[in-house]
């Protein structure tokens, strides 16, 4: 089934084919989608951004849209997929560049900020908290991810979720963001099986139990959006982000939208990106100053 | 004028003509498909579809053309009528009949049938929107003819499907006569904001002079339809006619008199036909044309498997055309008969379904009072309800004796 897409470019980067957007000119603009969408979730925020006076990278990341699907769960590590953008972002010649993120993007735009943080200018992140907050999660935190863990049992969850005519993924979809197409996207040979697996690869249970690690803090001016209609996240996982955050720190709440808000509610986070983008200076890296001995 | 060959054209993008075409294409053959509408639009055509249906999408590579298109999978059945006490009323677990599959599917027509063009033209098809005139040349070397955009183009071909349905326009032109019968009329609306309705439920039976239908499609949304009694459909015309509609659902055997639907807001447009039982009088094909969908002869709407049996059709034909290189007429023999066979066991069937739900007045609401008894003390006289579920194949000979709709007739009367 056809696709609609914004996608001009392909890049074979870490390994895999990346399609991606690239528009404008400017100071570079990095947008990363969740699941289980493509670089079409950001399609109201690049003509704003690009009429704003900067150049929109918006990828399709491995396994969605266009972009190649490794059937491996091992593929899908944060890691690799932070990788994919770092890859991407060298061959197109760019050194730093804003990150902004959604969902899984979300959290792909934190692991980039904290591990490489001279590559990053300003960071916005909406709906997912930094995994600080995430790997220890409230009891009402993992309720409200429960399809998180549904997602794990290899080859069990296709065809749950493909059963009686894809009834389990609409229950859990529900007519949120692009449902329609969503189905379209993940019915393509191998989506459906490469989406999963960014949840196989990072939320497995040996994930969760994995103790804490002490995250390098955030040094970018950093942008938290998270909106009231969010039925999978919760408000604690972005305010309790800040204390990761080491540059200037600043919480946005949008009340008249679901969890997909780029497109629930795109005037509010295009104004919110294009007065936040490149306005702050970042913190001072802490390995700067010397403590005398 | 244009000249360009394609090994099939089919002419129609419904149900039957698209998911033929996508078929096709993906065997790889060359495939144009000619569909009329310049967009497609809701024309209230049937948006349920059996467990067996749902099989045949599935063996078509079709079905999630429906799970995209907002197909929902309906899991219970409950039958509300005047006939039948409150307390007496059973849901009925449809996802039982074929386990694989689960239950029946129901969803927006024309959204199906648009990814199922889509799909075909992904797969290599040509897909042609607003083709008119459509004129189909049968012989050893067939040709259609149709004006685009007021340019006239012709395809030489090796065979044409004709799946333009009730219009019957390419059986037409090839001579298929057909015999028509009307037993009521229906008619049938989209709305949604149907909240209170519980979304695994789908519910029918017969108060008064309508017999009504409500397939939920997920989300508030539903598929409403009415079989009326010949003489009332002027009703559900003119000024009045949505609201006559809705508030035909205003019915004591419906829980809270049916507030739930009459309550409901319209999201599309209010249709009214006659309900046509179309046998064809000869082999439904001809040199190079072979008829499929309801334009090959279809059965009474009240049974529902017209959307099964288009593509029961599609699926036995485009079987054939990728076999073999035999398309003569002799090579599609298997397909006539089995067609023969199937609908030759809905007519048999729709034809009691009708005389018991679609008849109204004292007597036939007596009749109903009866059968419904029988039914309960016998189960096997229930066999007419699993055309609903499974293959008309697989349903016990039994059903189709004259010995039996006898014994329920004459028990009944």
């Amino acid at each position: 089934m056809s696709m609609e897409s914004l996608v001009n470019r392909t890049l074979h980067v870490n390994g895999v084919d990346i399609a991606f957007v690239d528009q404008g000119e400017g100071d570079p603009v990095v947008l990363l989608h969740g699941f289980p969408d493509s670089s079409y979730l950001w399609r109201h925020q690049i003509p704003a951004l690009v009429e704003a006076g900067f150049r929109v990278i918006a990828p399709d990341l491995r396994g969605f849209g266009e972009s190649g699907k490794p059937q491996e769960i091992e593929a899908y590590d944060m890691q690799t997929i932070v990788n994919d953008v770092v890859e991407l972002t060298l061959a197109l010649g760019i050194r730093k560049a804003h990150l902004v993120g959604h969902d899984w993007g979300a959290a792909i735009a934190w692991m980039y900020s904290f591990l490489m943080p001279r590559r990053v200018d300003h960071l916005a992140v909406l709906s997912v908290g930094h995994p600080g907050v995430f790997s220890t999660p409230t009891l009402e935190q993992r309720a409200a991810s429960w399809y998180m863990l549904f997602y794990q049992f290899p080859g069990v969850s296709e065809t749950l979720l493909r059963r009686n005519g894809w009834r389990l993924f609409k229950q859990i979809m529900g007519r949120e963001g692009d449902h329609t197409r969503y189905l379209r996207d993940l019915a393509r040979p191998g989506a459906l099986t490469a989406g999963l697996n960014w949840y196989r690869a990072n939320r497995s249970p040996e994930s969760e139990l994995r103790p804490e690690r002490p995250f390098p803090p955030v040094l970018a001016p950093t942008l938290g959006i998270w909106s009231a209609g969010d039925k999978a996240m919760m408000e604690e996982g972005m305010t309790g982000s800040a204390k990761y955050v080491k540059g200037p720190w600043r919480y946005e709440r949008i009340e008249d939208a679901g969890h997909w808000i780029p497109l629930d509610a795109p005037e509010q986070v295009n104004k919110l990106l294009i007065g936040f983008l490149g306005t702050e200076k970042p913190a001072e890296a802490a390995n700067r100053r010397r403590r005398r001995l | 004028m244009t000249v360009e060959y394609a090994d099939v054209v089919v002419v129609g993008g419904g149900i039957a003509g698209a998911s033929a075409a996508s078929k096709l294409a993906a065997g790889g053959l060359s495939v144009v498909l000619l569909e009329k509408q310049k967009v497609y639009q809701d024309l209230v055509r049937g948006e349920w579809l059996a467990p067996w249906g749902v099989r045949e999408a599935q063996l078509l590579g079709v079905a999630d053309c429906f799970a995209a298109g907002g197909a929902w999978e309906i899991r219970e059945w409950m039958t509300w009528d005047e006939a039948i006490p409150a307390d007496e009323v059973e849901a009925i677990d449809m996802t039982r009949s074929m386990p694989e599959v689960g239950g029946p599917q129901s969803f927006p027509h024309h959204a199906v049938c648009e990814l199922m063009a889509a799909q075909a033209a992904e797969y290599g098809a040509r897909l042609v929107m607003d083709a008119a005139k459509i004129k189909v040349t049968p012989g050893v070397e067939p040709r259609v003819g149709y004006l685009d955009n007021g340019t006239e183009h012709e395809i030489r071909t090796r065979m044409v499907l004709g799946a333009t349905g009730r219009v019957g326009n390419v059986g037409r032109q090839i001579g298929v006569s057909m015999s028509g019968s009307v037993h009521h009329w229906g008619g049938g609306m989209m709305v949604e904001g149907l909240d209170d309705w519980p979304a695994d439920v789908q519910a029918m039976g017969t108060e008064g002079d309508v017999m009504f239908m409500v397939f939920p499609q997920g989300f508030g949304r539903a598929r409403l339809y009415l079989n009326l009694a010949t003489g009332t459909q002027h009703r559900y015309r003119g000024p009045d006619a949505v609201r006559n509609f809705l508030n035909a659902f205003e019915l004591n055997c419906l829980p809270d008199r049916g507030k739930a639907v009459t309550q409901a807001i319209p999201a599309g447009p209010l249709a009214v036909w006659p309900s046509m039982t179309l046998i064809p009088d000869g082999p439904p094909l001809t040199d190079g044309v072979v008829l499929i969908g309801d334009e090959a002869g279809n059965g009474d709407t009240v049974l529902g498997t017209g959307l099964s049996c288009s593509m029961r059709d599609a699926r036995t034909v485009a079987d054939i055309l990728l076999e073999s290189d035999d398309w003569s007429v002799g090579a599609f023999d298997p397909y006539l008969k089995e067609r023969k066979a199937r609908m030759d066991r809905l007519n048999f069937g729709a034809a009691i379904i009708s005389k018991l739900y679609a008849e109204f007045g004292p007597e036939a609401t007596e009749r109903r009072r009866r059968a419904r008894r029988l039914m309960s003390q016998n189960v096997a006289l229930q066999v007419t309800g699993l055309l609903n579920m499974v293959p008309p194949e697989d349903v016990p000979e039994f059903g189709f004796s004259e010995f039996f709709a006898e014994r329920l007739f004459r028990e009944t009367a």
